[in-house]
């Protein structure tokens, strides 16, 4: 196992340090295959800090690390799944998923890859051909998790991949997120808003303060796996990790 | 029943429309003895289109070969400087200006200069006709280039994709639309250039038929080629159109 992530004292300002303080000595350790989530209110830089791991954003101070490497560029074992869907219009399914591969490892690495089972893996059968503008909501966010899933990356960032859509959909795509993950456990770093879903899916909780984002709390969520949504739920422990997790935000 | 919505034209009152119209100028012309060097009537401009038409055909043929190397010169160019305009920041502050002023110089008044320079052969029109054509395309072009949204730039940026990556398989396919509807301005225009070329001297094509027959007093010849030059225009316009069906991923 070991760590996969380590963030030491890091500290972010928009604008120099004479801007807004995004982020204020954060420090967070993620054990390989662990799957975390960071929530927080709107604001309070846990997209930012999403994007200083993708290697997109740089910090002031601090550190961070994957796999005992400074994250300075993105990694080619990192795979980000961003709030919108990003599918290329003009490329159907098939290519869609295997886009990231080819940018990545090159034509030859898209064309071995089995798009075929990673197709059947999302539910996505007979939709194959089609073009992201013939996709629900839904379905393009599963073909943007499968493309990052095609990359086989060991580190998952995903950024409220969820966020714009409608709580139906959303719970099912927790389900499937669930399967996927408890079939190829990788790290996973989800940033959402959603306090129930950081529950359901997560190993460990970390919560932001609002701008400047501090971690304030850090919850280990203590349900078995492998988890099922309609029986989780009903756990006395889900409730009461919700419970406390609302009271950290000041929701109740 | 519902009613069609106010924005679809009826194709029947369409067709009635214009036979109306062709027999008010028709009947109008002899009701009113209006002198046919001015006004032919319109079975007059039929007697001669069929008349002429092996010779309207030839010229045709001549002014296309003009339009078609024009245009597509102004095509490769124009995507050319488009290109070097958006990757080359220098460019934008030098090039820039440069193509502005030039496209404000009546392109009409280049025309005599670019006989002297050129001579009355193809050379000369074929200049003219891309003068026309070229700065729609890089216009539009560089609109289409500049119009990729920053989501899907990020994500080939989290991908780690290079310069060259993010041109080809980014910006070039999300400028496509935008390059066809310069195409379309600039196919018509380019027929325009050919024929300003071909008035300010020329030996054969179409506008110099309408300068001949005008000058020789043969209205209905001129009207004959006028219908000509509009066929042409209309013709290539409509490729151009059907080419465009190719890049269907603008309305996404």
């Amino acid at each position: 196992m070991g760590v996969a992530i380590r963030v030491e004292n890091l500290t972010k300002f928009y604008g120099g340090p004479t801007g807004t303080k995004a982020l204020e000595d954060v420090d967070i350790a993620i054990e390989d295959c662990e799957f975390i989530s960071i929530i927080g209110p709107s604001g309070c830089g846990k997209s930012t800090l999403l994007r200083i791991l993708a290697g997109l954003h740089g910090f002031d101070t601090g550190s961070a690390a994957m796999f005992d490497e400074g994250v300075d560029a993105p990694r080619d074992d990192v795979g980000v799944v961003f709030q919108t869907a990003n599918l290329l219009p003009w490329l159907t399914v098939d290519k869609n998923l295997t886009l990231a591969l080819e940018i990545r490892r090159g034509k030859a690495a898209a064309e071995a890859a089995d798009v075929g089972a990673m197709v059947e893996m999302l539910n996505l059968k007979g939709f194959e051909d089609k073009y992201p503008h013939e996709l629900s909501g839904g379905m393009k966010h599963r073909v943007a998790i499968g493309q990052a899933l095609m990359q086989n990356p060991r580190v998952l960032l995903m950024d409220e991949p969820f966020g714009a859509l409608d709580a139906l959909t959303r719970d099912r795509l927790n389900i499937e997120l669930l399967r996927l993950w408890q079939r190829d456990r990788k790290t996973v770093v989800l940033i959402t808003h959603s306090i129930s879903e950081a529950v359901l899916l997560s190993d460990r909780v970390l919560v932001l303060s609002e701008r400047p984002g501090r971690l304030i709390a850090d919850l280990k969520i203590d349900l078995p796996r492998p988890r099922d949504p309609s029986i989780t739920r009903d756990m006395p422990a889900f409730g009461d990790h919700v419970v406390e997790l609302s009271r950290i935000m000041g929701v109740v | 029943m519902a009613t069609p919505p106010r924005t679809q034209s009826n194709p029947v009152v369409a067709a009635l429309f214009f036979v109306a119209l062709a027999a008010a100028w028709e009947f109008g012309v002899r009701l009113f003895g209006v002198k046919s060097y001015l006004l032919p009537a319109l079975s007059d401009i039929g007697v001669a289109f069929w008349e002429a038409r092996a010779m309207l055909l030839d010229h045709s043929l001549v002014t296309l070969g003009e339009v078609l190397s024009g245009f597509a010169l102004a095509a490769v160019l124009g995507v050319a400087l488009a290109a070097l305009i958006h990757v080359v920041p220098v460019a934008r502050s030098t090039l820039y200006p440069v193509v502005i002023a030039l496209q404000s110089i009546p392109k009409v008044g280049l025309a005599p200069l670019m006989v002297v320079w050129l001579g009355y052969g193809f050379g000369s029109k074929l200049v003219m006709a891309f003068l026309f054509a070229f700065f729609p395309i890089v216009i539009s072009t560089l609109g289409g280039l500049a119009s990729v949204p920053s989501n899907l730039e990020e994500h080939f940026r989290a991908l780690g994709a290079s310069r060259w990556t993010m041109f080809a398989r980014l910006q070039v396919p999300a400028a496509m639309p935008n390059f066809m509807d310069g195409c379309k301005v600039a196919m018509p225009l380019a027929v325009i250039g050919a024929i300003v070329g071909e008035f300010v001297g020329s030996n054969n094509g179409l506008g110099n038929v309408i300068l001949l027959a005008t000058g020789s007093s043969q209205t209905a010849l001129t009207f004959a080629a006028l219908l000509t030059v509009t066929m042409l225009s209309l013709v290539l316009f409509y490729v151009v159109e059907l080419l465009s069906k190719f890049v269907w991923w603008r309305a996404v």
